[in-house]
């Protein structure tokens, strides 16, 4: 009887053991693939943190090895800040690129995530002349 | 005597069109820049100062946001602010990287994930050989 109880436990801790060495697995897993840095930035924190939150998901929503779809990813955030900042909002997404922009006061955002690089920034909207 | 005579002088023939054909190489070797307009919301006369704005600034400019700058700077003068700018390009490291799938026949440039809003009638979206440029009015 005493016997068969620690057998139970030594599995129980074994376990345990299995799930913790999984979850850092993970944990790690996700730090190294989807690091960030900020590059250029005239944005408010609050800001900042919703567009790096915002690309974040978007690239863990991604099935492991498959191609980010930068289209759609601009489109997200563009639609995002769009939507809750007001706009207009604009989106270029790429490995690739320069650019020379005319922005906003506080709404211009410079920053890589994982290899991709991402310029968020916005404008003044005229009202149409009718 | 003769046999080796007839010799040296067919050698020195066949030197001839040699040289001649290595002079001509370098000029049939540079063609135009090859330029395609991709996506356009523009007027055609706008267009094509795009194009040669675009062109001018290469040929002056090594950086793809000195070629950006160039051009949006020109447009801010020549058609009132305020106009935005994006070049890009693929190297071809990454190229050779990158599973072929990835790109649009004929597009080997990695600025499709762009999106943008622009006013009507003032976007262009054009190659310039392996370079994009993306030029658009908003503000």
């Amino acid at each position: 009887m005493e016997e068969a109880e620690k057998e139970l436990e030594r599995r129980s801790k074994f376990l345990n053991s299995l799930i913790q060495k999984k979850k850092k697995g993970i944990e790690q897993h996700e730090h190294e693939s989807f690091k960030v840095h900020v590059r250029a930035c005239d944005m408010p924190l609050p800001l900042q943190n919703r567009a790096l939150q915002c690309a974040r998901l978007h690239l863990e929503s991604m099935p492991p090895g498959n191609k980010l779809d930068n289209k759609r990813l601009a489109l997200a955030l563009k639609k995002e800040f769009d939507s809750s900042y007001g706009p207009a909002w604009h989106c270029i997404v790429g490995t690739s690129f320069g650019s020379y922009v005319t922005h906003s006061v506080g709404g211009f955002l410079y920053f890589s995530i994982d290899k991709v690089y991402i310029l968020l920034f916005k404008t003044a909207v005229e009202p149409l002349d009718h | 005597m003769s046999e080796e005579a007839k010799k040296n002088f067919v050698g020195a023939l066949t030197a001839r069109p040699t040289s001649d054909d290595q002079k001509q190489a370098p000029a049939l070797n540079v063609p135009p820049k090859k330029v395609i307009i991709k996506s356009a919301d523009m007027i055609p006369d706008m267009q094509k100062e795009a194009v040669d704005i675009a062109v001018a600034a290469f040929e002056r400019y090594n950086v793809e946001k000195d070629v950006a700058e160039q051009i949006k700077k020109e447009f801010d003068k020549r058609h009132g602010p305020t106009w935005h700018c994006i070049v890009g390009r693929n190297f071809a490291q990454y190229s050779q990287l990158a599973p072929a799938q990835y790109y649009k026949v004929g597009c080997d440039v990695d600025i499709q994930g762009s999106y943008v809003t622009h006013e009507t009638n003032h976007f262009v979206y054009f190659y310039l050989d392996q370079k994009a440029v993306l030029l658009f009015k908003s503000g």
